[in-house]
């Protein structure tokens, strides 16, 4: 008896001893983000000397093999100029999400962390109190950035008038383009340039699928609907473009939809589309001849990138006039956590990082000589060590003007995203975000409804004068009406706050 | 009857086969034909490119062995030594700690607590020890052991080496265990099999890519892709990502790799599997 206890103390000794064998390095370091928190408000701001203090930073991304020697040089460079030391953890693309949600429930202590509308959900967050206010931080510290970042992406990026995040400095509109592949446009000799809308289409997909039998002619995409949609793209909630844009609308019984999903459904019908396009998952790769047109979101230059991946030349039509949308000034930036010992510090760090072209670079693009060689014009081009181990998204990580251009770019790329983020057309609902709280059951239950019908609708699998009113009766069953009025009461109050 | 099973066994394993043939399929009649039994091309494209990542997936070999043996090994002991203990009529508290442990397989924490205590009490973040620790003790397989501790040794076997002079720790190592090595030979496996499966706690806990497991290496991979696909946002973009995922069919070699060892490794097991079984299952 008196040696069976021995033997479970002895196992609870030996398993406790374990945990704190491995948890020792951790223990470390939490001391440490201690210490510099109370040396923080020794120092406050200003001409004193600042205490060292290390910023953790999570970021999206495929972890790089090479992201530790980059960003020693990274820390040299902080260290010297706000004496703070990253530590950035890049978090792979399908587990981001999760992982932050986790974190922030957790209430685990961290600096920065990147947020968007399609990952780590930035009104959801900023609501919930998960990141703090900016205002004030960045007319403190966040200066030389202030003037760089495009003011539509500070005023769309507002939640009920405050800002939570600092937008990446990217193109600010939105706008979607068929793309071609130019080998098949110029074999057949057809012109692309009447081509404005999907109907346009019908003569060129009649060619391709009579003389190129191993082409699918329209590689699977949803229909482009004229619409700024509130939540996901294919939810019912919407606001027009055009016409009256004060009413919130579901935007499967507006006559533009059905128009267009009919043309849909006619391509569908002359096998222009996969059979299985509604429910195939497959994606289209670009390295792979086999579509003749595509619908994508472009930036200034897209088809230079698109060409260079793809290994052939393709070209593009716009469907529409760049749109500013909340999902496009919300599509990449970097928020500063609530459990942030240092908030002063890591707004500094973005400062940096958005306006200093050095440090933007060198995150980016990796170190001179070992990751990318500089040309005499000031142009670069990558080494094998830069695609092999430091393959950075660099969209996500800050200021995109301040990047050193290839080679093989045009020079003006920069100067045509400034010239196409001034055309962009604000949308009417800009800076509008919907609080779903009040109609959570309801939208739960139409984003059930949508699931069921919209795929196949908008990529032409059925006929849409049978299942639009189908779908839109069930709609309504399941509440639609209810989530149309509070949307509607929420844009008028926001509205008049204007 | 034989033509029978025959087949039944040989559907059982077509999946796997076909993921194999995959994996032996060229890129480019994969997306031209679609997976096909009999490929256009046969390519061994695929496991090329596995080779020029080894550095990656042999350090997530190396985690996963690491972890999986290490694993079993500390997990078996912990679940033997507790339902030993349970099972014996002389302990005093067996009712209670066999409450605690049933307790477990009714009620959990939930995720984020079960982070909490990971990550800030224990402080395991980034350390291989998080993907051996949560799995270490299974109420389930305690049940288990306990009873096949109680129907397999008799009571008078341990009374008659008590009265030859063995202590309670020779009589579990030298009686016990032996008496027991089908039982834990199949917990040894479920463990074994837990462990090489498990992606999970990786995506929770491990940051460092160099702890990366090879399961998790494989669901990020697919996550990844999913995701990819899912965001129109970030199709400008999507040439450079999608570029940096390995193709359908390296994802099939990458199947294969993971999955051969633990399935070649079932044999062994084989003999104890279907007596432990039976025997651990029944409970009173």
């Amino acid at each position: 008896m008196k040696k069976l206890c021995l033997l479970l103390v002895m196992l609870v000794g030996s398993v406790s001893l374990l945990i704190a064998c491995g948890g020792e390095e951790d223990v470390g370091s939490h001391s440490d983000a201690s210490e510099n928190g109370e040396g923080n408000g020794e120092s406050g701001k200003g001409d004193d000397v600042l205490d060292p203090v290390t910023l953790t930073w999570y970021l999206i991304g495929t972890p790089q093999q090479d992201l530790d020697v980059v960003m020693e040089e990274v820390n040299e460079y902080t260290e010297e100029k706000i004496n703070a030391t990253i530590d950035l953890r890049l978090l792979d693309w399908g587990e981001f999400d999760e992982r932050l949600q986790v974190i922030t429930t957790s209430g685990e202590e961290y600096d920065i962390a990147f947020t968007s509308s399609w990952a780590n959900n930035y009104s959801l967050n900023a609501r919930r109190g998960a990141f703090i206010e900016l205002d004030n931080l960045m007319d403190e510290y966040g200066e030389e950035m202030k003037e760089l970042i495009d003011p539509a992406f500070l005023e769309g990026a507002q939640v009920d008038g405050k800002l939570y995040a600092v937008p990446t400095n990217k193109e600010v509109g939105q706008q979607a383009v068929l793309s071609f592949n130019n080998e098949l446009v110029e074999k057949h000799n057809l012109d692309i340039s009447t081509v404005n809308s999907l109907a346009d289409l019908e003569p060129l997909l009649a060619v391709i699928k009579e003389e190129e039998s191993d082409v699918t002619p329209i590689a699977t995409f949803d229909a482009y609907l004229p619409f700024d949609s509130i939540l996901q793209e294919e939810m019912p909630f919407a606001f027009r473009l055009e016409g009256n844009t004060d009413e919130v609308v579901n935007k499967y019984e507006e006559e533009a939809t059905m128009e267009t999903l009919k043309v849909m459904h006619d391509y569908y019908k002359k096998g222009y589309i996969r059979p299985d396009a509604a429910t195939s998952t497959d994606s289209w790769p670009l390295e792979t001849p086999n579509w003749f047109v595509r619908k994508e979101l472009y930036q200034p230059y897209a088809e230079h990138v698109w060409s260079r991946s793809a290994g052939y030349e393709i070209v593009t039509r716009p469907l529409h006039e760049p749109y500013v949308f909340n999902n496009s000034v919300t599509g990449s930036m970097q928020a500063i956590s609530n459990t942030s010992e240092n908030p002063e510090r890591a707004m500094m760090f973005l400062n940096l990082l958005n306006s200093d072209p050095y440090l933007r670079n060198l995150i980016d693009k990796g170190i001179e000589g070992v990751h990318y060689e500089e040309n005499e014009d000031g142009t670069i081009n990558d080494l094998p060590a830069r695609v092999e181990r430091f393959n950075m998204p660099s969209f996500a990580i800050g200021n995109q003007l301040i990047l050193k251009l290839y080679e093989d770019e045009p020079a003006d790329k920069w100067d045509a995203f400034e010239e196409f983020n001034e055309n962009a057309i604000p949308s009417p609902v800009l800076g509008f975000y919907f609080d779903t709280n009040p109609v959570r059951t309801e939208i739960a239950a139409i984003s059930n409804v949508t699931s069921e019908f919209s795929p196949a609708l908008l990529k032409g699998a059925v006929d849409p004068e049978e299942y639009i009113p189908e779908f839109n009766k069930k709609l309504y069953e399941a509440g639609m009406q209810k989530v149309l009025d509070e949307i509607q009461s929420q844009y008028d109050e926001w509205r008049d706050n204007q | 009857m034989h033509i029978l099973l025959g087949s039944f066994a040989f559907l059982c394993i077509f999946p796997f086969i076909y993921v194999i043939i995959i994996s032996l399929s060229s890129e480019q009649s994969l997306s031209l034909q679609g997976y096909r039994l009999i490929p256009e091309e046969w390519s061994l494209e695929a496991y090329k490119y596995l080779w020029q990542v080894r550095s990656q997936i042999f350090r997530a070999y190396g985690v996963t062995l690491f972890v999986t043996i290490v694993g079993t090994i500390l997990s078996v002991s912990v679940i033997a030594l507790y339902a030993y203990a349970i099972s014996r009529k002389q302990f005093l508290y067996r009712k209670q700690f066999t409450f605690i442990a049933f307790f477990t397989m009714l009620f959990s924490g939930g995720m984020v607590p079960f982070y909490i205590v990971m990550t800030q009490f224990l402080g395991l973040k980034n350390s291989i020890w998080a993907l051996i620790l949560p799995m270490t003790v299974n109420a389930f397989y305690i049940i288990i052991m306990r009873t096949f501790f109680q129907r397999s040794v008799p009571e008078a076997i341990l009374e008659s080496a008590r009265i030859d002079g063995a202590g309670e720790f020779r009589i579990f190592l030298r009686i016990v265990i032996p008496l027991a090595i089908p039982g834990i030979a199949t917990i040894a496996l479920f463990n074994t099999l837990a462990y090489w499966n498990d992606w999970f706690n990786a995506l929770l806990f491990i940051d460092d890519p160099n702890l990366v497991p090879l399961q998790s290496l494989l669901m990020r991979i697919e996550n990844n892709l999913d995701f990819i696909r899912q965001n129109a946002m970030l199709s400008t973009q999507n040439g450079s990502i999608l570029g940096s995922i390995p193709q359908d069919s390296a994802r099939m070699a990458m199947v294969v790799i993971a999955t051969l060892p633990i399935a070649l490794s079932y044999p062994f097991f084989q003999k104890y599997f279907v007596k432990g079984l039976t025997i651990g299952s029944v409970k009173e």
